[in-house]
């Protein structure tokens, strides 16, 4: 059955990583797949997707008439010959008409970080300070492209904070949806990936392959060789630590304030022990 | 008021019931004696497509000789024999924006319906002849051509640039739309503009005497993109290379499917890549650098003239 399968996630959480491994594993080549090559499909945010869809222009519109028009472009993707697996930043909300914003996927991947990771992630990515990451994260009003004054590339995408974006898609009434974390791609990359590759309906004989093919340290020397195209501008690199580097990075004071506006979320997902502490990562 | 309006644009006479006042008045209009090559009304547009046609989208269909698009809550479309646009408003619908589609995406249809080659992009004039920037939405055509337009070059067409089978673009309607952000760049004070819809940031600029009205052959051709990284990219494409950018580049070009002209707009899409110079123009996502930019392509097109 043709259709769509979302690979969701908030920023820095891993979606390109994931995206590496993807188009590995559907590349049937003995080298790794070039960083600068990974079409493994669109984005849903991609400007270029809906207008090819609506036939009009979505420059014409205003952030809240595209929104609403979101929807039909999806459920247009069912008439589509292949499964498609597209990337989407988006947390899982309802347009002004009731309808969820991706109306009837075949399911969603929903790629999890710690918060606590992903906040100095997402400073380097936005280009702002710790502090100003973790106030975003916070901000149920968060949104990527939301520029009325220009025309960016990709429409507007609500985040909601941190937590509703996840809840927002694990607990999407009637949404097939399994979470993988971060955490454990990288320290249980065999189970983790292997379960994403059944979910996704994909076969599983070049799992350890792609597992290899899109490890940090390939897609590092792979950057460090010839560059990144994804890369935003004033980052240095891309594909940075990998691993888990709240603990240098962020002060107590930091990790305090993720806790008090993430604790719920993250103790549900195993990022807090009983007592509330933020669990160390496994090594 | 008079119950037709006319015009002249990309070389057509045009009767709208529709005010258009973005469009040159028609200079000397005898309609009994020779009636308008294209009629705009207003009317009823069947609610469910085109039977018997291809569905090529939500809101889209086609036939061999029609185009049926819906703006959901703004209006219905239906554009057909390269002569006649039907627009169906919905309730309460402000002209403004029933006007920002009619300009854009249906009468674009009624150009490839003419078998004209539509680019997206802007003309700009060079001497006698001109250069077209094509690109994706988000670019930079606009602010690039609002660049020109500073450096006291002509404007031929912005958005939809129809080239004819004798590769000569034709000129459109003397306006640019232009967004606050290029405005701001440009320091050009949008207080007095009229915005294209009622609530975008995004407006309707004048050209005055800087709108080239005469038809000018198509001699250069940059595609417009930008990356993440913060050098400017200039390559040229060469020989049969030059075809497929200039296909992919063609206004709506899913309108072709069904449309029963791909092997003519394939034809042209040859003819014109034949006899351009052709390059990719890659600038950085931030940061950019207008004034460079448009001095670069100026050496580019005296390298090549």
């Amino acid at each position: 059955m043709p259709g769509i399968y979302w690979l969701a996630s908030y920023p820095k959480s891993g979606n390109t990583w994931f995206r590496t491994f993807l188009r590995n594993l559907q590349n049937d080549g003995d080298q790794p797949v070039d960083i600068n090559d990974l079409a493994t499909g669109s984005i849903a945010s991609h400007r270029g997707w809906l207008d090819e869809v609506l036939g009009f222009d979505t420059a014409e519109l205003t952030p809240d008439e595209v929104e609403r028009l979101r929807p039909a472009v999806y459920r247009w993707a069912l008439r589509e010959r292949e499964i498609g697996y597209h990337k989407i930043h988006d947390a899982y909300t309802l347009t002004s008409d009731d309808e969820p914003l991706v109306s009837a996927p075949l399911g969603a991947l929903y790629i999890l970080r710690n918060p606590l990771d992903v906040a100095p992630s997402a400073a380097n990515h936005w280009h702002c300070s710790i502090d100003a990451a973790i106030a975003k994260m916070a901000d149920p009003e968060m949104a990527l492209a939301r520029s009325r004054k220009s025309l960016p590339s990709q429409v507007r995408q609500r985040l909601l904070t941190w937590s509703q974006h996840v809840l927002s898609w694990v607990d999407a009434p009637g949404l097939n949806c399994r979470v993988i974390r971060y955490e454990d791609m990288l320290h249980d990359p065999l189970s983790t990936f292997g379960l994403a590759t059944d979910f996704l309906q994909l076969p599983r004989n070049r799992l350890e392959t792609a597992i290899r093919f899109s490890d940090f340290r390939e897609l590092a020397r792979q950057e460090a060789e010839k560059g990144f195209r994804e890369r935003p501008q004033h980052t240095e690199r891309f594909f940075r630590a990998g691993g888990s580097t709240w603990r240098d990075k962020l002060t107590q004071e930091q990790v305090d304030r993720i806790v008090t506006d993430h604790g719920a979320v993250m103790r549900r997902f195993g990022y807090l022990d009983e007592n509330g502490d933020p669990v160390s990562e496994r090594t | 008021m008079p119950d037709r309006f006319h015009y002249t644009c990309y070389g057509l006479t045009i009767q709208s019931q529709l005010p258009l006042p973005e469009l040159l008045h028609a200079v000397s209009s005898v309609p009994e004696i020779a009636p308008a090559e294209v009629d705009i009304r207003i009317g009823p547009v069947a609610p469910e497509g085109l039977p018997g046609g291809t569905r090529l989208g939500p809101f889209l269909w086609v036939t061999v000789s029609s185009l049926w698009l819906q703006v959901p809550k703004v209006a219905r479309f239906l554009v057909s024999e390269g002569r006649e646009i039907v627009i169906d408003p919905e309730p309460g619908i402000d002209a403004d924006s029933l006007r920002v589609f009619l300009l854009g995406s249906a009468l674009g249809a009624l150009l490839f319906q003419r078998g004209l080659l539509v680019l997206h992009g802007n003309a700009i004039r060079i001497g006698e002849q001109c250069m077209v920037c094509v690109g994706h939405s988000g670019a930079g055509k606009s602010t690039l051509a609002a660049g020109f337009l500073r450096r006291g070059h002509e404007i031929l067409a912005d958005d939809v640039v129809p080239v004819a089978t004798d590769c000569r673009a034709l000129p459109g309607f003397p306006r640019i739309k232009l967004w606050q952000d290029a405005a701001d760049r440009l320091d050009i004070d949008t207080q007095a503009l009229r915005r294209i819809r009622p609530e975008m940031e995004k407006f309707n600029y004048p050209l005055f005497d800087q709108f080239a009205d005469r038809p000018l052959p198509v001699r250069w051709v940059y595609i417009l993109g930008s990356h993440a990284r913060p050098e400017t990219l200039f390559e040229p494409i060469r020989g049969m290379a030059r075809f497929q950018p200039l296909h992919a580049n063609t206004y709506r070009v899913r309108y072709l499917e069904g449309m029963a002209l791909k092997s003519e707009h394939l034809k042209l899409c040859g003819k014109l890549a034949g006899r351009i110079r052709l390059a990719r123009i890659t600038r950085p996502e931030k940061g950019f650098e207008l004034d460079a930019l448009i001095d670069r392509i100026l050496a580019d097109v005296a390298e090549h003239p």
